[in-house]
């Protein structure tokens, strides 16, 4: 259950962390996950990062999402990554 | 007047407060011939053709977003429902309904951003109106404007000309007008690099209907629509229940920004149902299609113009989407607010 | 190999692997969703059904529930924070939407985070935060609760008609209506509790289930570890993001503030220790009790059949409503209103040669 989407953390700044993906960024709280630290990929939900992710894994569930995408698609071009 | 001052309740009682208003500041935005005539009524020479006439009120907020502001929205907005119609903006009126307090700094701008969209779609601003109510009574600014067009066509565009076989092209990215608001709003509190797609798209329409006089005539250009509210789904589920027809359209060849998917994805939107300002969707006879794409994809706005799908005898009344995955399923229309959700 | 070829790939391994009239169970509101989505029924083996169950938080809260929180919003001083999931959910007379338009203060929020803001912006008004979710959201509203203490806020509350996962999955099996070959497990309640909650169905019922993602891709190849096991047992598809051991943090915040109470279940009927209170050292921000109530008996809709649904007994598409009287726009039942609720999905997503 749940709306959750991987995200990389590139700023902390107690326990909020600043996190981006493709063109979007956005605060969530490390409250659940305090162990993680900038350059993390985290799954968020409802405002709340919930699980540290591995890098390639999160990698996956990325392109996974992306396939859809007609940017992807079409031109052959990698969308914008969270980097 | 000076950019300090605000505008008072007196400003909207015809007086000469009024007429400063007026002159300063919507006749030096709009400034043509007609307009500083100052009439009641703007007298127009009738176009050739037949006339296409309609109306919006605009009432967006907040009244400035990345990428526009309600002065070009009000413009852009009624422009592209005359294109709809396949016809050129010959003149536009625009009523202001004004918040007692409202700074005249801001209505300078707004009416600035205005007067560049209406510039830019070659229309005129010929007359209007201002009325100022007290505070609270309007959300800063109301603007409702007017536009009456020249149909360049000589066939009836609509649902009931679409075929079996015609084209669906959609001439860019989905779902930008829509998340910038969100973003403007700042109710949920994120960024994201997007901006609204708000531009007038009679340039466009008019490269549309040259490129199907080239193609196989003007009878090739079946039906237009602007994707606002309700979104690029609605569009075609009107479409299809108007004409008894059936749509197909391909998910993967439906440009979303990268942005708006994160977006989308965060709060549990569907881009197709998503709100568009600069946007078009085209029918074409299929011989006629590849010719309209070319044309859009050189025109400002039509850049990311592509197919998107076909219409269809099989499923009538009902829109299908293709997944990437080669797999169906229904689009229907959206009902009520927009809302995110959690699951 | 694209992902799309990927994804006909396991299609077609499931295909050739399935044995004939297998029924499998997903218990998720996001599964509902993506299944009906990406249109995956139409991947699947003929014989092979695939039953949505009571995954959907919103759709799996008493009519009671909904009405309390509609009291709660008609409270002059109170202003109900929700997430945007029960806006249109219809109570016994009204909806959060409706009480919004008649003057209530009603506010979507995106996180429990944005309530206490709230709270701290409007220290004159009293914040009520309506708390639905599983596992995966109860540890979010848990944080923020103890955020708004730590704030030195008195006036954020909650209202929690939180439910947790395992035991309705034991209350279906007990009931017995359906076969069930397995269960698609959850993956981000999963990623909170982890596997050994799950591990009874095996054990006990000789029920399968695997941990799936939500990528159409995760729903295929949990499917077909489905398929493949010769005894029953609890895998993890979803292993990028859920470790055997969930996030035990989140769970020990989540018992921090909550303790397992009695939970009435639309569908299930009250399911003893299946949901969570507050406990009474945070009986101050417990809106329950903060805000007493006088309800009135709550209406069930005539003709609706949400609860048999719910249990996967009854395909939406078999309810006399579904379509006629019960729509998105002019919704009966919950499991039409939620986006993610099985007749919603069916209806909005439904294939096109239905």
């Amino acid at each position: 259950m749940c709306l959750a989407l991987p995200m990389r953390i590139t700023a902390v700044d107690g326990a909020l962390a600043t996190i981006a993906t493709a063109g979007l960024e956005q605060r969530a709280s490390l409250m659940l996950v305090p162990e993680a630290k900038v350059g993390d990929y985290v799954l968020v939900h409802a405002g709340f990062a919930i699980s540290v992710l591995d890098e390639a894994e999160a990698n996956e569930t990325l392109e996974l999402l992306r396939e859809i995408s007609a940017f992807a698609a079409d031109d052959g071009v990698e969308a914008d990554d969270a980097g | 007047m000076t950019d300090g001052e605000r505008v008072l309740l007196g400003h909207g009682s015809g007086g000469k407060l009024y007429r400063d208003l007026v002159k300063d500041v919507f006749v030096n935005a709009f400034a043509n011939p007609v307009l500083e005539r100052l009439d009641d009524a703007a007298a127009l020479a009738p176009p050739r053709g037949r006339i296409a006439f309609t109306t919006d009120s605009h009432v967006v907020q907040p009244l400035r977003f990345a990428g526009g502001d309600i002065g070009r929205l009000a413009v852009a907005g009624t422009v592209n429902d005359l294109a709809t119609a396949a016809a050129r903006p010959l003149a536009l009126a625009a009523a202001f309904i004004i918040e007692e307090g409202f700074p005249l700094a801001d209505l300078r701008d707004l009416c600035a951003s205005a007067a560049t969209a209406a510039r830019e779609a070659g229309v005129p601003i010929v007359t209007g109106d201002t009325k100022v109510v007290e505070r609270a009574a309007a959300d800063g600014l109301f603007i409702t404007t007017t536009g009456v067009g020249e149909i360049v066509v000589s066939h009836e565009l609509g649902s009931s000309s679409v075929r079996d076989g015609d084209a669906v092209i959609l001439s860019g990215s989905i779902g930008d007008h829509a998340v910038a608001i969100l973003a403007a709003r700042g109710q949920f509190t994120f960024t994201a690099d997007v901006r609204s797609d708000c531009a007038p798209l009679w340039g466009l329409v008019e490269a549309a209907v040259d490129a199907v006089r080239g193609a196989g005539g003007e009878e090739a250009l079946r039906f237009l629509r602007d994707p606002t509210r309700g979104g690029l789904t609605t569009v075609l589920a009107e479409l299809a229940e108007e004409s008894g027809l059936g749509i197909e359209v391909e998910e993967a060849a439906i440009p979303v920004s990268p942005a708006v998917r994160s977006v989308c994805d965060l709060l549990g939107y569907d881009p197709l149902t998503l709100a568009n300002e600069g946007k078009m969707v085209l029918i074409v006879a299929p011989e006629a299609a590849d010719a309209v794409v070319a044309a859009v994809q050189k025109t400002k706005y039509g850049r990311e113009a592509r197919r998107i799908g076909f219409v269809t005898a099989a499923h009538p009344g009902r829109v299908a989407l293709r997944t990437p995955f080669g797999t169906r399923r229904v689009l229907d229309m959206p009902v009520g607010e927009l809302l995110p959700r959690i699951c | 190999m694209t992902q799309a070829d990927e994804l006909l790939r396991l299609a077609a391994a499931l295909r050739a692997e399935a044995r004939p009239d297998l029924t499998f169970m997903e218990v998720c509101g996001t599964h509902t969703m993506s299944i009906a989505r990406y249109g995956l029924r139409e991947l699947l083996p003929e014989g092979m059904r695939l039953v949505s169950g009571p995954g959907c938080p919103v759709c799996v809260t008493a009519m009671a529930d909904l009405d309390r929180v509609v009291a709660l919003a008609r409270l002059p001083e109170v202003t109900l924070a929700t997430f945007g999931d029960l806006i249109r959910v219809p109570a016994s007379r009204t909806t959060l939407a409706a009480e919004r338009a008649s003057g209530a203060d009603v506010r979507v929020v995106y996180s429990a985070r944005d309530a206490v803001q709230i709270a701290a912006d409007e220290p004159d008004r009293e914040v009520v935060f309506a708390g639905i979710g599983f596992e995966t959201t109860a540890p979010t509203i848990a944080a923020s609760l103890l955020e708004a203490r730590a704030r030195g806020l008195a006036n954020f509350s909650v209202l929690s008609m939180h439910k947790t996962m395992p035991l309705p999955l034991k209350a279906l099996l007990d009931l017995g209506e359906t076969p069930i070959g397995g269960f698609l497990l959850p993956g981000h309640v999963s990623v909170i509790t982890g596997t050994a909650c799950y591990e009874f169905l095996a054990r006990d019922y000789g029920v399968a289930g695997v941990v799936a993602g939500f990528e159409p891709h995760d729903v295929l190849r949990a499917l077909l570890r489905l398929v493949r096991q010769v005894t029953p047992a609890i895998e993890i598809e979803y292993g990028r993001a859920v470790r055997p051991e969930g996030n035990v943090v989140a769970r020990r915040l989540m018992e921090q503030v909550f303790a397992p109470s009695d939970a009435d279940w639309r569908g299930l009927g009250v399911i003893p220790g299946s949901g969570l209170a507050l406990r009474p050292e945070y009986a101050d921000a417990d809106a329950a009790v903060r805000f007493p109530v006088r309800l009135e008996p709550p209406l069930e809709p005539a003709g609706c059949r949400c609860g048999e649904v719910l249990r996967g007994v009854t395909d939406p598409a078999d309810c006399a409503l579904f379509g006629a009287r019960c729509t998105p726009e002019d919704p009966v039942g919950a499991c039409m209103v939620s986006s993610e609720g099985a007749c919603a999905a069916r209806y909005r997503y439904g294939g096109i040669d239905d």
